[in-house]
């Protein structure tokens, strides 16, 4: 067991709930809907899948930009409608410095690229078209300009880490993982 | 067609075979993991996937007729059961998960057929196919290639 399995499982009891703030939920007055209750405990349920994906998650990130990864992974999360992995990475992106206008523009990015390198773009474009795989192929073009930026290690790691989110994503929509209680730190 | 590049983290490559093995020894049906793995790899236009799985498939006994309809299945009810139905319908939803999010009459589904944690595995399953369809579309490895 790794002390991923035991530090964190994102699903909170019914007493949690008298503890709600703006940040999740709906505060008693604000008209807001009810929180959804999650499906399925999976990381209890199956222990032995949540534990190589942190071993994915472990390998997948070796060699890459932490400020780049965190882009790549908030994109893509916002392709795949994940709520929790968006307010988990929104949170992680922020703690570690990133700007609060580069998380905003991100959806938007091909009409903010002033806002980007020209190597975070590429791994962007790269990561949608991953992402995208049941509308299509990955582009030559696109490949290519990831790896006029991404030397092949680097790139071949840049599609494990677009890999890994992408799992991430479909556990937690699945599952669907409640939204709002993540903090940075929760999983380290 | 020529790989784009064979070159893989060994660690990502042991991950992703523990994180396999671990949801179908959890599934306990090695032919309908099968069925899940081959309709995922059909949406995502894994070649290289559909390849090795429709090999493995049959060598599980899957029949040539479930293989041949499979991509149809929705208008195939007498070729595959209400479980591989139920375990089909939410293989398509977590694979497109760009398009909608999994519908909850989808996911009731499969859970009227399947416990919580063979479901939980299940689900494993679906983004493992995912995940091995992701590494080996973006390095464009070859059908039947053993350099990936």
């Amino acid at each position: 067991m790794t002390t991923h399995d035991t530090a964190h499982v994102p699903v909170h009891d019914s007493a949690n709930t008298t503890a709600q703030t703006s940040d999740h939920g709906a505060p008693a007055g604000t008209g807001r809907a009810a929180e959804q209750a999650p499906r399925l405990h999976w990381p209890k349920l199956a222990p032995d899948v949540y534990k190589a994906m942190f071993q994915l998650e472990t390998a997948s990130r070796q060699g890459l930009d932490p400020v780049l990864l965190e882009l790549v992974r908030l994109r893509t999360s916002q392709l795949n409608h994940c709520a929790y992995c968006l307010d988990m990475h929104t949170k992680d992106a922020l703690a570690a410095g990133e700007s609060t206008q580069r998380i905003v523009q991100l959806s938007a990015w091909r009409e903010s690229r002033h806002f980007y390198t020209e190597k975070e773009l590429a791994a962007l474009e790269l990561a949608e078209s991953v992402t995208l795989l049941t509308e299509g192929f990955v582009p030559d073009e696109v490949y290519e300009r990831a790896a006029a930026h991404f030397d092949e290690t680097e790139l071949v790691q840049l599609i494990a880490a677009i890999t890994a989110i992408n799992a991430w994503n479909r556990f937690n929509v699945a599952a669907r993982t409640v939204p709002g209680r993540y903090q940075p730190g929760d999983f380290s | 067609v020529t790989a784009r590049t064979t070159h893989l983290d060994a660690g990502v490559r042991d991950a992703m075979r523990a994180l396999s093995a671990a949801a179908k020894e959890g599934l306990g049906d090695p032919a309908l993991a099968e069925l899940v793995q081959i309709r995922a790899a059909q949406l995502n236009h894994c070649a290289f996937c559909l390849d090795l799985h429709l090999k493995v498939a049959r060598k599980h006994g899957v029949s040539e007729t479930q293989l041949d309809r499979l991509s149809a299945w929705e208008e195939a009810d007498d070729t595959f059961d209400a479980r591989e139905r139920a375990a089909l319908a939410l293989t398509e939803s977590v694979t497109l998960l760009t398009e909608s999010s999994v519908p909850d009459e989808v996911y009731e589904r499969a859970a009227a057929h399947f416990d919580a944690p063979r479901l939980a595995h299940l689900i494993g399953l679906i983004a493992a196919i995912n995940s091995w369809n992701r590494l080996m579309v973006s390095r464009r490895i070859p059908a039947g290639s053993t350099a990936w």
